[in-house]
């Protein structure tokens, strides 16, 4: 469980967030939506602690976030996977050794064992036979897919994905979206979605929080942001249709 | 009068003057402080860098063996200069081996310390710089903090002990290749024989210069990669912050080098 409690941080003087509340229950994708620049991105790095707030706190699974040592952060960021907007392959690494780089220097499991479990996280995302590969020769959409595979390879209980379908063409996007989906039905994991592409929304979303101006002017389901009357809401979801 | 100051005043352009000065003066002292906060960083998480030793091999190729070409080249016309411009400038009845002197002691004490440090500053401080700052941008470095590395052990502590192992054997490299260019250019140049080029490097040569020199190497190293590393990774502002970055780090190793050439030399000479 993810308890976002009064957030509030500012950059260069501009707030983005201003008292930002949210709870993510487990086992639920719960999709922020919001303006690019709204401060959706930085909500997802304060969760894993690569930014700090300037007041409010993160809890998860019961720990503070902000006030965790540089150990403990450690140990908290095993939980999470997380797939960047581009990716963030590292490119003097080949495709296997990007998914296989946490397995190889945290978990200490036999080096045998890890070319297997770099193989099944890239089946599970749909790619095979791409280990040797360098990211530099893969399209957009596979390197998301080789990023989340990384981001899977650990088995994680919570996953956070920043705009998985920015830049994606339909059909990729799609391929996406159904992975997400698959991803929480077979391995039970608790997903945060960052978009500003509702379409995708409504395909993965079990709740939504809409960001505007640095707060959240409303959570619910799909058929309640759908029918809201919020005047805010209503131009955001009309404007992005 | 009220205290306001008129239009057109001289005060006001001075008063700019001073301010420009103090916030430069901040800002500098803002970074010096981060490059300390990241040099202790090093320090106290040292032991996270013993699980990342294939990266400091790596390192040690890509500083070390992809600089040798450029070491020979640099060092092979440094002692060819340095032997043709000491022949050039002694008088005819000084001996001939007198070259042999200038040239091991020039090129043990300084020149090829420094040079290969002039030189490694833009190819391997741009570099790092530039690879780190790429990294720092495309969210690569936030990708490894998320899956739980120390990218400051992971990225940076490799480099730095790269930079301070393989500067000192490029220096070695260096004398080498200077002192056979000094004996190329003395014989081919200036003519003079090669035993009294040979005899004169006898005469005067010392292993505490040899040694003084690839001390320098250490420093230098560690200067050349510590600032590219740090300036690297703290990049703001995408593409256009990577190629500042990456000329800030060319501009301040080399001044760098050049203030701790000079400070070395004055304390251990």
């Amino acid at each position: 469980m993810i308890n976002i409690q009064n957030i509030w941080k500012q950059f260069n003087g501009e707030y983005v967030h201003c008292g930002i509340s949210l709870d993510i229950p487990d086992r639920e994708t719960v999709v922020v939506l919001g303006k690019s620049g709204g401060g959706k991105s930085v909500l997802l790095k304060m969760i894993v602690g690569l930014i700090k707030p300037d007041r409010g706190n993160i809890v998860v699974d019961g720990n503070e976030v902000r006030t965790m040592s540089y150990r403990n952060l450690r140990a908290h960021r095993m939980k999470f996977g997380f797939l960047f907007q581009g990716a963030a392959l590292l490119d003097s690494l080949t495709v296997g050794e990007n998914v296989a780089l946490p397995l190889r220097y945290h978990r200490r499991k036999k080096v045998t064992d890890i070319p297997a479990r770099v193989k099944r996280a890239l089946e599970t995302v749909g790619l095979e036979g791409v280990e040797q590969m360098m990211p530099s020769s893969l399209s957009g959409g596979m390197r998301k897919r080789v990023g989340l595979a990384r981001a899977l390879v650990y088995e994680p209980p919570y996953v956070l994905y920043d705009e998985p379908t920015t830049g994606l063409d339909l059909e990729t996007a799609d391929g996406i979206n159904l992975l997400i989906n698959d991803l929480r039905n077979t391995l039970g994991v608790t997903s945060i979605v960052v978009t500003h592409d509702i379409r995708s929304a409504f395909v993965v979303g079990g709740l939504f929080a809409i960001l505007n101006e640095g707060k959240i002017i409303m959570t619910g389901t799909a058929d309640e942001i759908r029918n809201s009357t919020n005047e805010e809401v209503r131009k955001y979801i009309d404007s992005n249709l | 009068m009220d205290g306001t100051v008129p239009e057109n005043s001289q005060a006001v352009p001075s008063f700019e003057f001073f301010a420009v000065i103090g916030r430069h003066a901040l800002r500098f002292l803002e970074h010096l402080g981060r490059y300390f906060t990241l040099l202790w960083w090093i320090i106290r998480h040292f032991y996270f860098a013993r699980a990342y030793t294939r990266s400091v091999f790596r390192q040690m190729l890509d500083i070390g063996n992809h600089s040798i070409p450029i070491v020979i080249f640099t060092s092979a016309f440094v002692g060819m200069v340095t032997a043709v411009q000491s022949a050039h400038q002694l008088y005819d009845w000084i001996p001939r081996s007198v070259v042999g002197n200038l040239v091991i002691k020039s090129v043990l004490l300084e020149l090829t310390p420094l040079l290969t440090a002039l030189v490694l500053a833009g190819k391997v401080g741009a570099t790092i710089t530039a690879e780190l700052g790429s990294m720092r941008v495309t969210e690569q470095i936030d990708a490894l903090e998320t899956l739980a590395f120390d990218s400051v052990s992971f990225l940076i502590t490799p480099r730095i002990l790269a930079g301070i192992t393989m500067f000192p054997v490029l220096v070695i490299i260096g004398d080498f290749v200077a002192i056979l260019g000094g004996l190329l250019g003395a014989v081919a140049v200036a003519h003079i024989p090669a035993e009294a080029f040979i005899s004169g490097m006898r005469t005067s040569f010392l292993v505490s210069d040899a040694l003084f020199g690839i001390l320098k190497g250490v420093f230098f190293g560690f200067a050349i990669t510590s600032i590219a590393c740090y300036m690297g990774y703290h990049v703001e502002g995408g593409a256009e912050g990577v190629g500042k970055a990456t000329m800030s780090t060319v501009v301040l190793a080399c001044l760098t080098v050049v203030v701790l050439d000079f400070m070395l030399a004055s304390t251990l000479l």
